[in-house]
């Protein structure tokens, strides 16, 4: 199974901290996202992407702790027992 | 003048005056105000060599031109003074109500000298100035002051005070504004009780007259949608104030655990900005004016403590909590409240405590001194802790020294994660290089907001840049550092930072004082600014020698999680950091360099 984790203000919308989806050949973060809401009802990919469906600045998408950023953005590969975790811009200090 | 009031005030305590002098028009124009400003002032009247708790030492707060004007974030005031923690120059800056209303009095800054021979406090009427006797709010909570003045002087006074630990000269002691808000770091407010200096209390019933209206209207306009439509500062910050960043940092494999042995906090979840929001947030809160709203009231109702407040803010949930290994968030904001009520600094405080559980658990002191057994994870012992430490009870008065002071006590002074006294943050250097770099060169020790580079680092805000890289972070630092030195000066929250950028604050600058900052000029000044402080410390004895880490973040690599195996890699950048800002590989900063930026 792939586990996604939601944070921050998807989780206070979704009013849900974890999602849990079987895993597909192949798949990239771009893919299991629009995965994930089809399995919700709930939009919430609009916390996360804009409207031509690259990161909103400030997004952070993490698999198996590390910022897709620095790996192949939302072209990075997802595998069985992959921990995906979503944070919409957020910021403190 | 337009901007500036072009007003100080000069109370001396010794004798017990309060005179009113005009601003220097030209350092203004060369220093902003607030950080700059004040510091401008600090550094021409005060040796650097002084005692920083004799009457010798001085304290400014200063507002900048742009406090209590409108647009974005506009309500920031600056502490300025020798820190007696550190013994660099301080300079504390708290949010809130009590910004706006001393800029609504018509002075730009307040200039305390001397000492009192008994307690008092200023009040400050718009130009009817006095101080009184304070003698019957000496002992006294920051809260239980700031309800007495209200009673007494002026209903809708805003107030700036000092708790018990103020009067007891702690060294970790803060100044409290608006019950809630704290100019926290380096002591500041060991420096006004020192002074027998109770409270500040402020009434303003005038404005802040800008120079060319229509275009601070059109900048504030243009800031005001910037702000609205920036995720960070329109959505995250609002929804969830500065603790959503407990997950990110954790997962990022960086949170600071059990004093810096660790860097994933098992309980992170558990005191996170979500948990926050879920069992204990109230409602949100701004401060005066403020586009984003990150504040948050909170209320124990329903947990094992009791007790009504604001916050803990991500600092101080990390400081009080991960850095201590509890992770009961329930005791972490009960302490986040005495640290409130008796004035003193949840970072410092935390993280000595958590000095203190590894002196302990590593057999350096015995739980006969402590008065109790300590261990990492023990949440009734760091709320006990911090009450010992904010009343200087028992074990409290070592702990009330600060974390450095505390760990060469004990023989072991490399248990204390500081840089030049100064407790860390709750960001692991090693784990983003750009921070170890600015740690080790920020000039009041080691403080995240004097060049927050966690946010391109780790929020890819303005952009993402790797983390681990060396390569370009001397640039990085260099410019977050003096940008923020402008932010600091300009009497605007850095938060507003998070979507406006260095055009936006020439704007906003210009059109309130009618002088010419361009982006150019507000950077020459952001740097004038951090080279006349770096000057300062150099004078005070802070030798380039301690732009330094502990060895902890220098030798020992992080055991667990994603960044396992990195340590902060320093010595690349220094050398390249002192050659970015003109300065010598002996770190001082060169004849030519001071000639240029008008300091020689």
């Amino acid at each position: 199974m792939v586990k996604i984790q939601f944070y921050s203000l998807i989780r206070l919308l979704l009013k849900q901290d974890k999602l849990e989806l079987p895993p597909c050949e192949n798949e990239q973060v771009g893919q299991l996202l629009q995965r994930a809401q089809q399995k919700i009802a709930t939009p919430f990919l609009h916390k996360l992407l804009d409207d031509q469906g690259d990161l909103l600045l400030g997004t952070i998408i993490m698999v198996n702790r590390r910022n897709i950023l620095h790996l192949q953005k939302l072209q990075t590969p997802v595998h069985d027992g992959d921990v995906v975790a979503f944070f919409p811009p957020g910021a403190g200090g | 003048m337009n901007g500036w009031h072009g007003k100080i005030l000069r109370v001396n305590l010794t004798a017990g005056t309060c005179e009113v002098e005009a601003l220097n028009e030209n350092w203004a124009k060369e220093y902003i105000g607030g950080r700059g400003l004040g510091t401008k002032y600090f550094v021409e009247e005060v040796a650097a060599d002084i005692d920083p708790l004799s009457t010798d030492n001085k304290l400014i707060m200063a507002t900048g031109p742009l406090t209590g004007t409108y647009g974005a974030a506009n309500s920031r005031y600056m502490v300025i003074t020798k820190s007696p923690l550190s013994g660099t120059i301080a300079c504390s800056n708290a949010g809130g109500y009590f910004p706006s209303e001393l800029r609504y009095t018509g002075f730009d800054m307040i200039i305390f000298e001397g000492k009192s021979e008994h307690p008092v406090y200023l009040q400050v009427y718009n130009d009817n100035v006095q101080l009184v006797a304070a003698t019957h709010l000496w002992g006294k909570t920051t809260t239980e002051v700031e309800d007495a003045i209200l009673a007494e002087f002026h209903g809708d006074a805003k107030i700036a005070c000092i708790g018990k630990a103020g009067e007891d000269l702690s060294l970790t002691a803060s100044i409290i504004n608006d019950k809630h808000r704290a100019a926290g770091r380096s002591g500041v407010g060991a420096v006004m009780g020192s002074k027998n200096l109770k409270a500040v209390a402020v009434r303003g019933t005038g404005g802040v007259k800008v120079a060319d209206p229509k275009a601070y209207r059109e900048a504030a306009l243009e800031a005001y949608g910037m702000l609205k439509e920036n995720p960070v500062s329109g959505q995250g910050l609002p929804a969830l104030g500065t603790p959503v960043l407990v997950n990110v940092i954790n997962q990022f494999g960086a949170l600071p655990t059990r004093n810096f042995q660790d860097d994933t906090f098992e309980g992170a979840e558990a005191i996170s900005g979500e948990t926050l929001a879920d069992k204990y947030l109230k409602r949100n809160k701004a401060c005066m004016g403020c586009v984003i709203g990150c504040g948050r009231v909170t209320g124990l109702k329903g947990s094992r403590f009791e007790g009504d407040g604001e916050g803990p803010e991500y600092e101080s949930i990390w400081a009080l909590g991960a850095a201590c290994g509890v992770d009961d968030l329930a005791a972490i904001t009960k302490a986040n409240y005495i640290c409130n009520d008796y004035g003193i600094d949840t970072i410092t405080t935390g993280a000595t405590i958590a000095c203190a559980m590894e002196l302990a658990e590593k057999g350096f002191i015995d739980a006969a001194e402590i008065g109790m057994p300590l261990k990492f994870g023990d949440a009734d012992a760091m709320v006990k802790l911090t009450e010992m430490a904010a009343k200087k009870e028992g074990f409290g008065e070592k702990l009330s020294l600060g974390s450095a002071r505390l760990a060469e006590m004990y023989g072991a002074p490399e248990l204390s994660m500081t840089v030049k006294k100064l407790e860390f943050p709750a960001y692991d250097g090693r784990g983003m290089q750009g921070m170890a770099l600015h740690y080790a060169t920020s000039n009041r020790g080691a403080c995240h907001v004097r060049g927050y580079l966690v946010s391109p680092e780790i929020l890819g805000l303005p952009e993402k840049i790797d983390p681990q890289a060396t390569e370009g972070k001397p640039v990085w630092a260099k410019i977050f550092q003096d940008f923020t030195a402008v932010v600091d000066s300009s009497g605007v929250c850095l938060f507003s930072t998070f979507a406006l950028g260095v055009p936006q604050f020439a704007a906003f600058c210009s059109a309130a004082t009618g002088e010419d900052f361009n982006e150019e000029t507000l950077m020459e000044i952001g740097e004038r600014i951090y080279n006349m402080e770096r000057m300062f410390n150099l004078r005070a004895g802070i030798d380039p020698d301690q732009d330094t880490l502990p060895k902890r973040l220098l030798e020992e690599p992080i055991h667990d999680g994603p960044l396992k195996g990195e340590v902060a890699k320093l010595s690349i950048m220094l050398p390249e950091y002192y050659q970015e800002r003109g300065w010598g590989n002996d770190g001082i900063p060169s004849a030519e360099k001071l000639a240029s930026l008008g300091l020689a």
